[in-house]
């Protein structure tokens, strides 16, 4: 019985071991899938995962779980067959269902057996949609499931746990056999034993080296499996907080040691997070900032030298010093005295603080009471740094340094001063003689520059940048270059005495004090047992204050990467939104000034027109009347380099590409045509006829009004009742008895008297008006005096009109 | 009674009672290899058991000009937050207990003196000063150059 009770307690936890794994992995893979639907090896991916879950839970008997998997199982299968399609409900379903999982594998954990529950709700909520799907249409090609692709793939889960203290401990055991076996080699050269002593040595040796291969690997891991929950986690904050964020990885091949993966997972999480929650901006201001209204949001690992870098990157807004600034003061962080004495940099660094928070109110996500003091606290702990790079209203990068100390490294032995460093295999790309003939070494301006077959690179000079002389024992002419790469596109030549050999050294962290100066990486121990210190390739430039970009070095690819980014940039961009009466519709973002959010009272009607108050300006909205309610409502301002227009919408719904294809409107109106966008028809505002409707309606000063004189005016009619319609359509007008300077652009003869006009002076266009509706004669070109579209139109065609 | 066993030995010209808590082991060292750049209290590295240490001179810590390393010397091997330091010692007296209670410090200590010193204790007819080592690897906070 107790055996029994053993054995299943084993495979219990083997199972929720790997179901964890499992589900975590499953969470990004659903969301990578739901982003792109036709990725059919994502889906099989997912469906062979819960398969899996299926599987071994149904040998444990735990129904609930077996019931579970089953059910997003089959939704999973019927999308396979074709016969389902994949939406966000689908996917939020199974997201459910793994969610579930997740809690009943807790409960499992530390009860031991499964709880008592009821998984109807969320097994129904999948079930549903099935039914409310349309009627399976049997689709030939579509590969139907074979249980050996299955089978497959579950060979890949077969794998044992070990307990993470036992592999360090395997690891330090391997680390010591190292260092033996370099101190024995030393002795061995030194006593001179036999050949057949050193031949068994070396076999030995070679295992050793084999051995510790595999530990390293035993140890390391893709970090991958770091960035295996940011997509869930992306995905569901920016769908709270309403927010549109498309989330990129990359390096995740990447290996990093375990140890170091678990102390950076949390601060990763926390950056992430930070970043959708106060680095995003909402729709609208992304929108009214002429950014993206998809936000980005790039993981990036790289090893660069002995170290790995991970990068966290979004196109928010960035993070203003003065408003960090303001808030430190606020929250009694700093006095203004100190903040005034603040550099730039240092103003960016008070996120650091404890207690500091960049939010103006500590929001229910990321507030969680950590903050980034813990993050750095926690990097710092295990060697590493967090660098800011702040584009202020562009967005932020967080770069996460860790060291790959208490690793084995491949390291480069070189001689400076009369003295042994270590340069990281992995950083160094080529190995050059200082004197030979495919390297130039030029003085420029107190500074060295190597040029390597065209190709330039800074020189650096390893005794200058660690303060020593050179050694009067070291030859000039051996004297060789190698050519660094600390990171991906940087390089730089590093000048030294001698190359000595390539030694797998065991890397330890140096004391704190040495790491301070930034040029050390750690120390180490090679076969001849006398310490060596691990140069930091990418702490050398920083000490010798060197720009090793390689950018603008090497012309090409940059050409391209340059044309590819303006291509973009002149590609049209449209804004979709919803406007009032719900309907979805698209505008050239390029017209749009800003997006207005303003209180529904600011639009009011005033002579026959809707006008919005926005600050201190009023502006002309394109509405029959005022919207009824209350509320905020959202104006899109048009901006056509004169004047203004506001355009009344419900909300803005994203930033799409231009397509190509529209299908123009027949007559000229608010709608300029229909495109397909996302395979929906969707009608496209033309901005050209909104403003010509404002125009005619509205008045900006034209350059020069056209002069109007009025003739024959015997009655004062001329003066009181036409001079101010004309003066609002914009013409200047002189009276009869009215000394005018110049002649005038137009007269008006007001007489009506048959046709004849006696003020009629040469070029000057004549309009005659009469008093009667009806003409006198059929070639009666004069104009009803109370007709004053005829007569505006007339004045129009005589001079040109006062305004387009 | 650990609390109760000191090393006395000579370091920067003092003789001094040492808190053997935080001391690991008394060695001699050869020639260390020297760490370019670094703060002027490090002395340099040296391998001990395949672990390498940090070399430093107290001298410099407590204020006197450095003294050069000689092939033989004996270090004080101390361990302070998971790394691995050697003190240079001038001498090393001698491990003992000191059942005298440690006192106040009397008198007007050298600045440098004063920030590493603890207490005071007497032993063998003599008063020495009771230093933890690990105040002597980390420098005081240099003032504004």
């Amino acid at each position: 019985m107790g055996r029994t009770d053993t054995a299943m307690d084993d495979l219990l936890n083997d199972f929720l071991a790997e179901t964890a794994e499992i589900l975590s992995d499953a969470g990004g893979a659903i969301v990578a899938w739901e982003a792109d639907p036709a990725d059919r090896a994502q889906l099989d991916a997912i469906f062979r995962l819960v398969h899996t879950i299926k599987g071994s839970s149904g040998f444990l008997a735990l129904p609930r779980v077996t019931a579970l998997a089953h059910a997003a199982e089959d939704a999973l299968d019927q999308v396979r067959r074709g016969h389902r399609a994949a939406d966000a409900a689908l996917v939020s379903g199974v997201l459910a269902v793994i969610d579930r999982l997740n809690a009943l594998c807790a409960a499992l954990g530390q009860d031991g057996a499964e709880p008592v529950g009821d998984d109807g709700d969320v097994i129904g909520a999948l079930a549903q949609q099935a039914a409310g799907a349309p009627a399976p249409v049997e689709v030939t090609g579509v590969r139907l499931r074979r249980e050996e692709d299955i089978g497959a793939d579950l060979n890949g889960w077969r794998s044992i746990r070990v307990p993470l203290p036992l592999l360090d401990s395997v690891m330090t055991g391997v680390t010591d056999i190292v260092l033996a076996r370099n101190e024995f080699a030393r002795m061995l050269r030194e006593s001179g034993a036999d050949s057949a002593t050193i031949a068994a040595f070396e076999r030995l040796s070679d295992s050793i080296a084999g051995m510790r291969q595999s530990v390293s690997q035993m140890r390391m891991q893709r970090i991958d499996k770091l960035f295996a929950p940011l997509p869930r986690i992306v995905r569901d904050l920016a769908q709270e907080l309403g927010k549109k964020v498309a989330f990129q990885t990359s390096g995740g091949e990447v290996e990093l040691d375990r140890e170091m993966m678990e102390n950076i997972r949390d601060p990763l999480i926390h950056i992430v997070r930070n970043a959708i929650d106060h680095g995003i901006e909402t729709l609208d201001d992304r929108v009214a900032a002429g950014k993206d209204i998809t936000a980005t949001i790039s993981v990036a690992a790289r090893q660069s030298g002995n170290q790995i870098e991970i990068e966290v990157r979004d196109d928010g807004r960035g993070l203003s010093p003065d408003a960090l600034v303001a808030k430190a003061i606020a929250s009694r962080l700093l006095t203004a005295a100190d903040a005034r004495a603040l550099s730039p940099r240092e103003k960016l660094e008070l996120i650091f603080r404890p207690g500091f928070s960049t939010a103006a109110k500590v929001t229910a996500l990321s507030g969680r009471g950590v903050g980034m003091d813990i993050v750095k606290a926690n990097v710092e702990k295990i060697g590493g740094i967090v660098e800011l790079r702040n584009d202020e209203g562009r967005g932020l990068s967080i770069l996460l340094r860790v060291p790959m100390t208490l690793t084995i490294i491949s390291g480069l032995m070189v001689r400076a001063a009369g003295q042994y460093f270590a340069i990281p295999r992995g950083a160094v790309r080529e190995i050059l003689l200082e004197s030979g003939d495919t390297v130039r070494v030029d003085r420029v301006g107190g500074s060295e520059l190597a040029t390597v077959r065209g190709e330039q690179f800074p020189l650096l000079r390893l005794e200058t940048i660690l303060g020593c002389e050179r050694d009067s024992d070291d030859d000039a002419d051996d004297r060789a270059l190698v050519i660094v790469r600390p990171g991906q596109g940087q390089s730089y030549a590093l000048s030294v005495a001698a190359i000595h050999d390539h030694e797998e050294l065991v890397i330890k962290p140096a004391a704190p004090m040495i790491m301070a100066t930034g040029l050390y990486a750690g120390t180490t121990l090679p076969d001849n047992g006398r310490p060596v210190l691990l140069l930091d390739v990418q702490g050398l430039l920083a000490v010798a204050g060197i720009d090793a970009s390689e950018a603008g070095r090497s012309k090409d690819g940059l050409a391209d990467a340059e044309a590819d980014a303006l291509a973009t940039r002149n590609a049209t961009q449209l804004l979709l939104f919803r406007d009032l009466n719900a309907r979805v519709r698209g505008i050239r973002l390029s017209v749009i000034e800003r997006v207005e959010d303003v209180p529904a009272s600011a639009l009011f009607e005033s002579a026959g027109r809707v006008q919005a108050q926005i600050g201190e300006a009023i502006f002309p909205v394109h509405a029959a009347q005022p919207p009824a309610g209350e509320g905020n409502i959202k104006l899109l301002r048009l901006h056509d380099g004169r004047s203004v227009l506001c355009y009344p919408i419900a909300e803005v719904i994203d930033i799409v590409r231009l397509p190509d294809a529209i299908q123009p409107s027949p007559t000229p109106g608010l709608i300029a045509g229909v495109a397909l966008i996302g395979g929906e028809p969707v009608e496209l505002i033309d901005p050209f006829w909104l403003m010509e409707q404002q125009a005619v309606r509205s008045a900006p000063l034209p350059s020069r009004e056209p002069l109007c004189h009025l003739a024959d005016d015997h009655d004062g009619w001329g003066a009181n009742f036409l001079a101010p319609i004309l003066r609002g359509a914009g013409y200047r007008v002189t009276l009869a008895g009215e000394a005018a300077d110049e002649t005038p652009d137009l007269l008006l003869c007001l007489s009506d008297d048959g046709g004849v006009c006696d003020h009629a002076a040469g070029e000057v266009p004549v309009i005659r008006l009469r008093s009667s509706i009806e003409a006198t004669a059929p070639d009666d070109q004069s104009v009803y005096r109370y007709d004053r579209e005829a007569l505006l139109a007339a004045m129009r065609r005589r001079v040109g009109g006062a305004r387009p | 009674m650990m609390e109760k066993l000191y090393l006395i030995a000579r370091i920067a010209d003092t003789r001094v009672a040492l808190r053997s808590r935080t001391i690991h082991s008394v060695v001699t060292v050869g020639t260390p290899v020297e760490v370019p750049a670094a703060p002027p209290h490090v002395a340099g590295l040296f391998a001990l058991r395949s672990r390498v240490f940090t070399l430093i001179d107290p001298h410099v810590v407590i204020g006197l000009p450095a003294v050069p390393v000689v092939a033989g010397q004996r270090v004080i091997v101390i361990e302070v937050a998971e790394h691995g330091y050697a003190l240079l010692a001038d001498e090393i007296e001698d491990v003992c207990f000191i059942d005298a209670p440690e006192t106040r410090i009397a008198g007007n200590l050298l600045p440098g003196w004063a920030r590493v010193a603890d207490a005071m204790i007497e032993h063998d007819g003599a008063s020495l000063l009771v230093v933890d080592p690990s105040h002597l690897i980390h420098l005081p906070c240099l003032k504004a150059a």
